[in-house]
């Protein structure tokens, strides 16, 4: 029953329970791979100290797969590369949590409520970006390539991977859906 | 003269003005449809060069999006990146 939805300028979505379940979990899990790094309580990332502290430690590409896809090198040449990581990835990293945290609190009403629902005013923008997130981090799991529907469509309903093929390409479709409306 | 460059040659100054080039690369999982809206969200392209770019990263791997100096184009590369798209910067390999 996941459906985007546009009025002017104002965009919502609509989620059975069962999606918002699915949903909040992705957000969850991918939120815990970027850390948290939920700082606000104690210190502002806007103040000087703390990004001249931030910038201090050796920024390495990451180990694991999803975050290299989703932090990826800028430069082919690996000096260059850290170095601008060094600068960028706290950034770039919070760029992408902003986006989850975002739409996990619309998420949880939700779930707290325990039933379907209308997520309203929410931002288009940021939900584009936040499922492309999302769908990356899958596709990197399920090592996603051009012939992937078609494995999927041929797999047995007993693979215990089906399901997770069904859930990246309805988020596929739901991000056309809300592409269609951004460009009407 | 001395500082004539015969064909083929580069001149330092030809070197050093190369200017910087900001690449999308081809992965399966972006659509379509969201490069092309990326494109012209971040460069201001018209959907037509938009679309132009974005099936010249589907059927070739790779596409210049944008050219000049490097502090712009890491702009955009983390432009690029915010946006899920997986994109490099390096010098124009042409001169």
């Amino acid at each position: 029953m996941s459906q985007f939805s546009r009025d002017g300028v104002e965009y919502s979505l609509a989620l059975s329970l069962d999606e918002a379940h699915v949903l909040i979990n992705l957000v969850e899990q991918l939120l815990e791979l970027l850390g948290e790094g939920d700082f606000q309580h104690h210190y502002d990332m806007n103040d000087p100290f703390a990004q001249l502290m931030a910038m201090q430690q050796e920024v390495a590409a990451p180990e694991d797969p999803v975050l290299k896809r989703l932090l990826p090198n800028a430069y082919a040449d690996p000096e260059a590369a850290d170095d601008f990581r060094r600068y960028t990835e706290l950034a770039l990293r919070r760029n992408k949590q902003d986006g989850l945290r975002s739409i996990r609190a619309a998420l949880t009403v939700l779930v707290d409520n325990e039933s379907a629902g209308i997520i309203e005013e929410l931002d288009a923008h940021l939900w584009l970006k936040a499922i492309n997130d999302l769908r990356l981090a899958l596709s990197v799991r399920l090592e996603i390539n051009a012939d992937s529907f078609q494995v999927f469509e041929n797999m047995p309903d007993e693979d215990p991977q089906k399901g997770i093929y069904a859930v990246y390409f309805w988020l596929g479709w739901l991000q056309e859906s809300l592409l269609e409306l951004l460009t009407q | 003269m001395a500082d004539t460059l015969t064909e083929g040659e580069v001149s330092i100054e030809q070197l050093f003005d190369r200017p910087w080039v900001c690449i999308v690369w081809d992965d399966p999982v972006n659509l379509m449809s969201y490069v092309t809206f990326v494109l012209m969200k971040i460069f201001g392209f018209t959907q037509e060069i938009a679309h132009e770019k974005m099936m010249q990263v589907h059927v070739e791997g790779r596409a210049v999006v944008a050219t000049g100096s490097r502090e712009e184009m890491e702009h955009h590369v983390q432009a690029l990146h915010e946006h899920g798209l997986w994109a490099t910067l390096q010098r124009d390999d042409k001169i």
